[in-house]
């Protein structure tokens, strides 16, 4: 076994309708394809294939708990959930954080597209008020506190999901 | 919402008195191909009209009945929309009305929660309360990944699609920031798969020991295979009416009380807030625990705590005037679909502070005999067996729990636990050495129906009638 996780995937394929990306998802082969839009989502998942990390934030200054400036959210939604106004997009510089916690999936259910075993993680991010889960590429063993920073499957290595974010420990 | 506006604390006001006076059940099995859903629902409603002593012929009691609440987790499962149908049709209830209750793993809670409410508002006098699940029409793990739809499509269900890898982080944080034994979790696996030996309804029981399940293989690290629950098929009924209808049917009632409290699909969007404070707490008790989460990069609920658990029980305590948990109730079934569930409730229900769970447990108080006193523990838990040793057919989950809970209120843990021929009514037999675990005297009990990894919880509050 490879001291990297590797992932057994193909990438999704993807249309586009206006500006949101539709994931096709072939649960019963073609013809029963889902169409899974990722909506006003789609440039978090467009950024992840082009290496960038977007997150959103609420700058509304009525809003009772971003008061103009709130944390940033990650996985990003469209619109705050505090004051109800669509929020900005900003893109998370040389993403890096530490694993809040983690768990090592020794066996996931059907279908499951990463190695096993590998490490689920919870990564804190300074500004950042959630701690979004993910998954280390590295199999060494970890605690919480370890540093990690970002890394992207991009180009044609994307599979146009949220696996196209993975961590490496820094 | 992170910051309370006072008209979302505003306590639930029924306009009339619930009461809970009847409970059935099937054995829950991992297979059950013997019997069809609908066969398996008649089941547990032919046990709730026959055998609870009630003082109307089954045909009257049915003759009672103006609504129904069904529960089902999961079409996937099924592989049947509209199972409500099928299963209201069968039980010979058309054309009354009914209706399909979904939250998850909290289904049974919530089914009760809105069969309560129609008695509650006036709309119905007498409702059937009903939930199943059928799990076995697929492979264990194509189940897993089924129960990890109910985990975020989009962010977090390919991340595992097991749902043992979306509580092992919540376990490892809550390990690390209370400084938790893992022999703790262990022990809460062997009490309550010990608690199941007794019940002829129970899928996994067995006498283990703190050791076995240590050394048994892991799921999701830290968590070991034998603090898991196991998919299951079943069927379980209650059936909830008036005052005015619990005093024909029956001389010992259980009133209820129930609320429910949710909070994000995804753990890691729980954004930190102020601990809501349970009637037997002040902030004072938590300034070191703010002190230590500073230090810890620590937040409530975070990982370590349900927001959702701590929400519906504020709001449940407040409908039955209870003071302090501990004293108030005798027993209590949480959903310790995993043994960190278990152990993570223990706090958000305030049958210690947070922070002391572990310590809670180890005090013995969540025994039937406390091992260290060999007197009744203080709050015995899942003396049913609970999820890890009995069942987790899901949508039936929370309804079998409130069951063992009025059963234990009746004084009729034996009837239902220690009869043989119900045993063999299973196809078993009944222990050697089998034990009763009634409770001596109770007044009061809570049971816990909880949904993904604290999305939704409804806590049952059943308090002897009169």
């Amino acid at each position: 076994m490879s001291d990297k996780v590797q992932l057994d995937t193909k990438p999704s394929k993807i249309t586009r309708e206006k500006d949101a990306w539709i994931l096709h998802f072939p649960r019963f082969g073609e013809a029963g394809t889902h169409y899974h839009t990722y909506g006003l989502l789609t440039p978090y998942f467009q950024g992840l294939g082009e290496g960038r990390l977007m997150a959103t934030r609420c700058v509304s200054s009525k809003c009772p708990i971003g008061k103009g400036r709130g944390d940033l959210w990650l996985p990003p939604r469209a619109d705050c959930p505090d004051c109800h106004q669509p929020m900005d997009w900003e893109e998370i510089k040389d993403p890096r954080g530490y694993i809040y916690t983690y768990t090592h999936v020794e066996r996931g259910g059907t279908g499951l597209e990463i190695e096993c075993p590998y490490y689920q993680i919870d990564v804190k991010m300074e500004g950042v008020g959630t701690i979004p889960k993910s998954y280390l590429v590295d199999r060494k063993p970890i605690k919480i506190g370890d540093k990690v920073r970002a890394q992207f499957r991009t180009g044609k290595k994307a599979t146009n999901t949220c696996l196209d974010l993975f961590w490496e420990l820094a | 919402m992170i910051e309370f506006q006072p008209g979302n604390l505003n306590v639930p006001r029924w306009t009339r008195p619930v009461y809970m006076v009847a409970a059935g059940t099937t054995d829950f099995r991992k297979r059950y191909p013997e019997k069809k859903l609908d066969e398996l629902s008649m089941m547990a409603f032919r046990m709730l009209l026959e055998e609870n002593d009630l003082k109307m012929d089954p045909q009257e009691v049915k003759g009672l009945i103006n609504f129904a609440c069904y529960g089902e987790f999961a079409d996937h499962f099924q592989d049947q929309l509209l199972c409500e149908a099928k299963v209201h049709d069968y039980l010979g209830l058309d054309p009354l009305p009914n209706v399909g209750i979904k939250t998850g793993g909290a289904t049974g809670g919530s089914t009760l929660l809105m069969g309560a409410t129609t008695v509650a508002s006036g709309m119905a006098d007498c409702v059937l309360v009903l939930g199943w699940e059928r799990m076995d029409e697929v492979k264990t793990w194509t189940g897993n990944f089924y129960i990890a739809s109910a985990a975020c499509k989009d962010f977090e269900t390919r991340l595992a699609r097991n749902y043992a890898s979306y509580y092992a982080p919540m376990a490892r944080r809550f390990q690390e920031m209370y400084n938790v034994d893992e022999r703790v979790r262990a022990e809460i696996a062997v009490k309550n798969r010990g608690y199941a030996r007794f019940s002829p309804f129970s899928q996994q029981p067995g006498r283990h020991t703190i050791e076995e399940v240590l050394e048994g293989d892991i799921v999701s690290d830290p968590l070991r295979f034998l603090e898991c629950c196991a998919m299951s098929v079943g069927s379980s009924a209650a059936l909830l009416c008036s005052e005015e209808l619990a005093t024909r049917l029956t001389d010992k009632p259980a009133r209820l009380y129930l609320a429910g409290g949710s909070h994000t699909l995804r753990t890691g969007d729980r954004r930190p807030m102020r601990i809501l404070l349970l009637p037997n707490e002040t902030e004072d008790d938590y300034k070191e625990l703010y002190r230590e989460m500073k230090a810890q990069d620590g937040r409530w609920p975070g990982f370590e705590s349900f927001g959702a658990t701590r929400f519906a029980a504020y709001m449940a305590y407040h409908m039955a005037g209870i003071r302090n948990p501990l004293d108030d109730f005798d027993l209590i079934e949480t959903h310790d679909a995993f043994t960190i569930s278990d152990l993570q409730t223990y706090g958000d229900v305030g049958l210690t502070l947070y922070g002391r769970e572990q310590d809670y447990v180890t005090s013995g108080d969540c025994y039937l005999s406390n091992p260290h006193t060999g007197k009744q523990g203080r709050c015995p838990a899942n003396l049913s067996g609970g999820l890890l040793g009995t069942m987790h057919a899901v949508g039936a989950t929370g309804i079998f729990q409130a069951g063992e809970v009025l059963w234990q209120l009746q004084g009729k843990y034996d009837k239902f636990h220690g009869d043989s021929k119900l045993w063999e009514r299973y196809g078993k037999r009944k222990p050697d050495d089998w034990q009763s675990l009634q409770v001596k005297d109770p007044r009061r009990g809570m049971a816990i129906s909880h949904a993904g990894v604290g999305s939704h919880v409804v806590c049952s509050i059943l308090e002897k009638g009169w």
